[in-house]
């Protein structure tokens, strides 16, 4: 498969690319935790810190998307540990929401992600990005928008 | 004749209005400049009225202007359309006090389209439609052709759940169309294709978008000040007419109108590209309603869905 602009390539092959929205007080300082434990977790993921779960805006997952990264992984604080109480309860119901409009507009669910992953699991956090990773690359790269944003 | 007393009546009311100053506008309907449709009629005064006409096809939803015209208004209401009323209200995009609503008993809407989808006549070529029992008989170019109200109907009217309209301070007599005693159940035959294959039908619609608006336009739920494909700093959603970004204004249309979306239909009937839009309107209210047990538009104390939350909600899909 040709290289293209943005598109990972190593010895093995094509690589997809993540994007991961992390909360700042929980999932992020969780997957800090991973480095600093020194537990190996796949590269291909791309951290995008926010200061909250809720503050994830569906427009955000549909421009990934649309701008040809092959997944998307938010993630944000347990329920009930909102720094911001209810940002993580809000961002449940949107997400709900969008995840199936997705999927009934025909986009595999498994590209677009959800996670709660506390500042204390960093073990979890390897383990749900290596999940993602590997259900992106099964589903190979996102040729969903063939022609490009211009800019 | 039912109609002339159902004009008489709804003449007389909007007369007492402008007459007490009760009322600074009254939305109603008048004749189409293409026959067998209508389009709205803004009275500003009584003699406006005169262009009255409550002819069996009133298919706009008139809330549509309650989010311009300001101040004491009078409406004209169907069934369906109350539910926009009752999602604006909850929204705040208008007072209950400065409303005047009449209701109009709806007895179905005529889809021209699937009329002439079903070779019964082109708009122009039409000469008469009317009704007879499950039956509606059309006379186009000399032709008389007979259709099944399924056939002609618009697809929300052929489920329509609520012809009564739910707000009203006056009543029109009139015949209703019947209701279903149950919640229509999910016909879209697409919803039981793979992911695949859905891509493959909604990619196709998306390219097909020319970014007209009138989907936008045309709806009630639709009040942002400032639309998000109008923000240019940062520019959210490119202008052009591609594939991608008509998917992302479309689902993001949806997402910004869930729980204020009555169905009502309008989107659909005015994309001159025929895109199936109810679809994603209908997918999305069931999903409210069974995610959230969430119907829009039919009770006024039951709070917005994004507004409001629950240690219960679906988790099921949160790693």
């Amino acid at each position: 498969m040709e290289a293209k602009p943005g598109m990972e390539k190593n010895e093995k092959g094509w690589e997809p690319k993540i994007l991961a929205f992390l909360c700042r007080w929980c999932s992020y300082a969780g997957a800090d935790l991973t480095g600093s434990s020194r537990i190996s977790y796949p590269a291909n993921v791309r951290i995008l810190r926010v200061p909250c779960s809720g503050r994830v805006n569906p427009l955000f997952i549909l421009k990934t998307l649309r701008s040809g990264i092959d997944g998307v992984l938010v993630s944000g604080c347990h329920p009930g540990d909102c720094h911001y109480t209810a940002g993580n309860y809000n961002a449940r119901r949107k997400f709900a929401l969008l995840g199936r409009l997705l999927e009934y507009v025909g986009i595999d669910p498994r590209r677009v992600q959800f996670s709660w992953v506390s500042a204390s699991e960093g073990d979890k956090f390897a383990r749900v990005v290596s999940e993602v990773v590997a259900d992106v690359k099964a589903l190979g790269p996102n040729r969903l928008f063939p022609t490009t944003t211009h800019r | 004749m039912e109609k002339d007393e159902m004009k008489d009546e709804l003449l007389a009311i909007a007369a007492m209005l402008f007459d007490e100053g009760r009322v600074e506008h009254f939305l109603g309907y008048k004749k189409g400049t293409v026959k067998f449709k209508a389009r709205p009629l803004i009275a500003r005064s009584k003699e406006d009225l005169q262009d009255l006409w409550v002819e069996d096809f009133f298919t706009p939803n008139l809330t549509l202007y309650l989010k311009e015209i300001k101040g004491r208004v009078g409406i004209l209401v169907k069934g369906c359309d109350s539910r926009s009323l009752v999602s604006l209200l909850k929204e705040g995009q208008v007072k209950r006090e400065d409303l005047y609503v009449v209701g109009i008993p709806c007895p179905g809407q005529i889809d021209l389209r699937k009329v002439e989808n079903a070779g019964a006549g082109e708009p122009e070529d039409l000469e008469e439609i009317s009704r007879r029992g499950m039956e509606i008989l059309i006379r186009a170019s000399g032709q008389e052709r007979t259709l099944q109200k399924s056939q002609a109907f618009l697809d929300k009217c052929i489920a329509c759940q609520y012809p009564k309209p739910l707000v009203f301070d006056a009543l029109l007599p009139g015949e209703y169309v019947a209701p279903l005693p149950e919640p229509r159940p999910p016909e879209d035959a697409l919803r039981k294709k793979t992911v695949p294959e859905k891509w493959a039908f909604w990619a196709e619609q998306f390219e097909r978008c020319i970014r007209c608006y009138a989907c936008r336009n045309v709806c009630p739920a639709c009040f942002c000040p400032r639309c998000l494909v109008e923000e240019n700093l940062p520019q959210w959603v490119s202008p052009l007419p591609l594939g991608g970004d008509n998917f992302v204004f479309h689902m993001m249309r949806m997402m910004h109108v869930a729980g204020t979306c009555v169905s009502c239909g309008e989107c659909e009937r005015v994309c001159p590209m025929e895109i199936p839009l109810m679809k994603l309107n209908e997918k999305m209210a069931d999903d409210l309603r069974e995610l959230f047990d969430f119907v829009a538009g039919v009770d006024l104390n039951v709070p917005l869905p994004f507004r409001t939350f629950s240690q219960e909600d679906a988790n099921d899909f949160i790693k």
